[in-house]
């Protein structure tokens, strides 16, 4: 009978090797890209190597900033290999929140003892959420810790914007698998639906930013109300806000199917 | 508790419809407190969506369904920690070693003794020490069971248990209901073959399509069941057994055959007056006279198909 928020606990403890394995992926990506920096960056080769490419390829991964510090820090990690990385990590673990154990036997003996629906929903939403919270900390340490080696001029209040973004962000991803996962108990679905979301914003950001004709589809993409304003270098965007937004009304939906509805049909 | 006298699980009309198909078509139920109630039936006759209906893992769609005196629903997280419940597909993939599962389930169950986890493995015979998912079936049914009984519930929801389990184990699980019965608990459990829950369940609902086909206690069932008789008589008196036979009531057909040199041998069937037939064919000089003790299972097969309009090919049975 002792403790608190015992699945929380419970999640945690099952969870804790890939969230170290996840961790040291992103200390490791850091600190392969960032110390690049000054050699490349500084002698302008960057500069001739991004005008050679096609300048489609360019708006698409987003390297037109990537001359800069803070656009280069953006570019290479917030917003490609951290965002695949922290992405594929909160999508695992919403899909693993419920949708993975309902479909493998296990969701029904939990319900069975003496916790409620809305109950488990909330502190496996929780769990998820503060792995997600831990690995933007993470981030947010190690590039604060090689903003002076690497001379990249990044402001740490420009960084926690960036990574406040950058946890709605992958928060939205995992939250959309946990959902789905709430709602239809389909392990499939829920990965779908995650893996979805992050393909779908990050694909149609890349074609906002081939023409100004088509920049409205920003307005329409997750990944491009997170680094659109590209808040490591102009501080907090005015969209960022539309990740927790959307995030919050998928999470009221999830909770309030996951309580109504049969569970282990 | 105040309510000793009431049933521990009663339904009313209880139906369940998942999109058109309709698992269970009205099913009245009552457990009373204290006793081991067996729920048999083949599969998919609906035992388990009744008993997940009682765990609020699934809810009713339609009737009436109340659990120690409230419904699965209302009563919420303090009404399952008065229950145990062992799944009938029983998934343990944790890598977790079997005492911290159980120590986590323990969290969110009814108090549990100090002691009475390791208690119940040492009595099943199962190491806790080990990652569930390296468990084998039986070993993981075990592991099951001692979550459900832990907490001593007052009532025990048992969806086939002692599937996987061994013999021996068997008959230990069967000393754990007995004295779970004896210290008031009350028992509920299904199977699909009868002998399972003949050695324990004084009362036994025979659940078929979803429908309650027979409710009954093994004692009626073993008096009404099939028994196999043969008499034997001397040849001369052949055709006066053969008048006599003709006229027991509840008798099914005879047939005669040679018995070695001088004697005949009329085998037959009868559904329950004994009594009467042995008292018609006392009449007779009898050679000899073997009855078979009843086969219950025989008995409970002919609920599971023989009802007309029905054939045995399954075609007929979902959703009417």
């Amino acid at each position: 009978m002792s403790g608190v928020l015992p699945l929380f606990r419970r999640n945690l403890a099952d969870t804790w090797r890939g969230l170290v394995a996840w961790t040291v992926g992103i200390i490791a990506a850091l600190f392969l890209y960032l110390p690049l920096y000054p050699s490349i960056a500084g002698s302008g080769q960057m500069q001739d190597m991004i005008d050679a490419l096609p300048p489609q390829l360019v708006h698409t991964l987003g390297y037109d900033q990537i001359s800069s510090g803070p656009g280069y820090t953006e570019a290479t990690f917030f917003g490609l290999l951290g965002f695949a990385f922290v992405t594929i990590a909160g999508v695992g673990w919403g899909t693993g929140a419920i949708a993975n154990d309902e479909e493998n036997g296990q969701l029904e003996l939990t319900l069975a003892h003496g916790v409620v629906r809305g109950q488990l929903f909330a502190e496996r939403t929780a769990a998820v959420l503060v792995k997600l919270l831990w690995l933007a900390l993470v981030s947010f340490v190690v590039v604060l810790a090689l903003d002076d080696p690497s001379e990249l001029g990044i402001e740490a209040d420009r960084l926690l914007a960036m990574v406040t973004a950058f946890f709605g962000l992958t928060a939205l991803s995992a939250v959309a698998a946990i959902t789905v996962g709430a709602v239809t108990g389909r392990r499939t679905w829920a990965l779908g639906a995650g893996a979805g979301v992050a393909v779908y914003g990050y694909a149609l950001n890349a074609l906002g930013n081939q023409s100004e004709d088509l920049r409205w589809l920003h307005d329409w993409s997750p990944y491009s109300w997170a680094l659109a304003d590209h808040p490591l270098t102009n501080g907090w965007g005015e969209q960022t806000w539309l990740l927790f937004a959307l995030t919050a009304v998928l999470l009221l939906v999830g909770w309030l199917v996951f309580r109504a509805r049969d569970v282990a049909v | 508790m105040t309510d000793t006298d009431h049933p521990v699980v009663t339904s009313r009309a209880l139906v369940k419809r998942y999109g058109s198909h309709e698992a269970l078509h009205g099913i009245d139920l009552d457990i009373p407190r204290g006793s081991v109630f067996g729920m048999i039936g083949p599969n998919g006759a609906g035992k388990t969506t009744t008993m997940r209906l009682l765990l609020d893992i699934i809810r009713p769609s339609g009737g009436e369904l109340r659990v120690l005196g409230e419904s699965p629903r209302g009563g919420g997280a303090g009404l399952r920690r008065r229950i145990g419940y062992l799944p009938g597909e029983l998934h343990l993939a944790s890598r977790v070693r079997g005492r911290e599962l159980l120590a986590h389930y323990a969290q969110i169950s009814g108090r549990v003794r100090p002691g009475a986890i390791e208690d119940l493995a040492d009595r099943l015979g199962v190491d806790l020490g080990r990652p569930v998912r390296t468990l084998s079936k039986g070993n993981k049914q075990k592991v099951g069971l001692i979550q459900a009984f832990m907490h001593e519930p007052e009532l025990l929801v048992l969806d086939e248990p002692t599937s996987g389990l061994d013999p021996l184990v068997q008959q230990e699980f069967h000393a754990m209901l007995r004295e779970a019965k004896a210290k008031g608990q009350t028992v509920f459990l299904s199977s699909h073959v009868l002998s399972e829950v003949q050695q324990t369940a004084h009362e036994i609902a025979i659940l078929r399509a979803g429908r309650i086909v027979a409710l009954s206690t093994v004692t009626a069932l073993r008096e009404n069941a099939v028994h196999h008789a043969r008499v034997v008589v001397s040849e001369p008196d052949a055709s006066a057994a053969r008048a006599i036979l003709a006229r027991v009531p509840g008798l099914g057909s005879v047939t005669e055959a040679q018995n070695g040199p001088g004697t005949v041998a009329f085998s037959t069937t009868l559904d329950s007056h004994v009594d009467a037939f042995v008292k018609a064919i006392s009449a007779l000089p009898i050679v000899d006279l073997t009855m078979e003790e009843p086969d219950l299972e025989e008995t409970v097969l002919r609920y599971y198909d023989d009802r007309p309009g029905t054939t045995d090919h399954g075609a007929s049975e979902p959703g009417r």
